[in-house]
């Protein structure tokens, strides 16, 4: 086909295309989502499952304060990713905020060895908050995915990457609610993990999952 | 370049595009190909015409699917620019990923006879007769073959181009192949 053929056909396909919303406010919709489901998996397990009494220490809500600073950059960060001409180091803040997140876990375990003597690495394994995270992770990320479709997939692995960062973090905050941690570095390696190998799964699987999208769905 | 209708006006164009202005998004396709086309010679100076060509067009579907991605408040061109360069570098990875599952054939003759030069008996004919055969497809045959089998389209693509359904898309294929295997025989034949 020629190309003025298809540029006369694309002229007669166009319909009214509604811009997308800036990134900030598509983070804010996806954010309300996630706080909705940290709301409700909170109520459930402070009410239903009577566990309630855990007393928040400030390092305690220092380390959460960083996981949702990160997933609130990482997911402007994915939005962004998927705006042509956008900045091209959207990946800088989501960078700064996990190393924040991880600063203040490693500081955490540093205060838990002078109080207790130990790391407690080998103290407790966490098999539950890794599928708490991973199950939590897809309730949360699956409406974010499904909102990056609508933007140009220019970086996929990068986009999948930061959106399962974003989904993560807010799965972490989730499962340190419902099952407190006696020892900061046990969150660090079991959560940490988590983050790590799901968000890694989502880079590579990126290019399946956000692609151009099809004429058909115009 | 400087002919070029200034960026603030392409903007204007596209918001008007995004209202679903068709005469708007025609006369603003046809502003920005020659920018598109000039880019990927720039890049890919050792390009064939029809391969820049595919990649010009791809970059024009590109745009149509993810024109929702414009913010009119912003200028036009780098966000034509962003999208030609991510098209431009998976067009080079495509290249390297065909490259890399393609076997090389220069040693073919050792194991097998080497054709002669210009035996039509062994390849697919007279490339005249192909293209007046296809030209005298019926008009859906015809766009079926040149969009799945001359351009390579998904079967996905060329039903969102056509407007015709999948099924169809491949009834017509069958039957214009089937055509034009009688129509080139029979060329064969005198």
């Amino acid at each position: 086909m020629k190309t003025d053929e298809l540029i006369d056909r694309l002229g007669r396909d166009v319909t009214v295309t509604r811009p997308l919303p800036p990134p900030g406010t598509r983070t804010v919709m996806w954010m309300v989502w996630a706080g909705m489901y940290l709301v409700v998996v909170t109520v459930m397990m402070f009410v239903v499952m009577s566990s309630a009494g855990m007393v928040p220490t400030p390092s305690y809500l220092v380390q959460q304060s960083a996981a949702i600073l990160t997933g609130v950059v990482a997911a402007r960060a994915a939005f962004l990713s998927v705006i042509p001409g956008a900045s091209g180091r959207v990946w800088v803040l989501p960078a700064i905020g996990v190393v924040t997140w991880a600063a203040t876990l490693l500081w955490s375990g540093v205060l838990d060895l002078q109080a207790s003597g130990t790391f407690g690495v080998t103290s407790q394994s966490d098999w539950p908050c890794v599928v708490s995270m991973t199950v939590g992770g897809v309730v949360v990320g699956a409406p974010f995915f499904w909102m990056l479709r609508r933007g140009a997939p220019l970086t996929p692995g990068l986009t999948a990457f930061l959106a399962a960062l974003a989904a993560l973090s807010v799965a972490n905050i989730e499962a340190c609610l419902t099952r407190p941690h006696a020892f900061a570095l046990t969150v660090l390696l079991w959560h940490g993990g988590t983050v790590a190998a799901v968000a890694a799964l989502c880079a590579l699987l990126g290019h399946r999952w956000l692609q151009w999208p099809d004429m058909t769905t115009q | 370049m400087d002919e070029s209708p200034p960026d603030e006006h392409l903007s204007r164009l596209m918001a008007r595009a995004q209202q679903g202005d068709s005469h708007a998004y025609v006369t603003l396709l046809r502003a920005i190909t020659p920018r598109i086309r000039q880019f990927v010679r720039a890049r890919r100076g050792f390009l064939g015409a029809a391969d820049v060509e595919d990649i010009v067009q791809e970059v024009l579907l590109s745009v149509h699917a993810v024109r929702a991605t414009y913010d009119p408040a912003r200028p036009l061109m780098p966000w034509l620019s962003a999208i030609v360069r991510h098209r431009l570098a998976d067009a080079g990875r495509r290249h390297v990923r065909q490259r890399a599952h393609e076997i090389g054939v220069d040693d073919l003759d050792v194991t097998f006879q080497a054709p002669p030069a210009n035996n039509r008996e062994e390849t697919f004919g007279d490339p005249d007769a192909l293209a007046q055969a296809i030209q005298a497809l019926p008009p859906g045959q015809r766009q079926a073959v040149e969009l799945l089998k001359l351009r390579e389209l998904s079967l996905k693509q060329a039903s969102g181009l056509t407007g015709m359904s999948i099924g169809a898309l491949k009834v017509a294929t069958h039957r214009a192949i089937a055509s034009l295997r009688r129509a080139l025989q029979g060329t064969d034949d005198e």
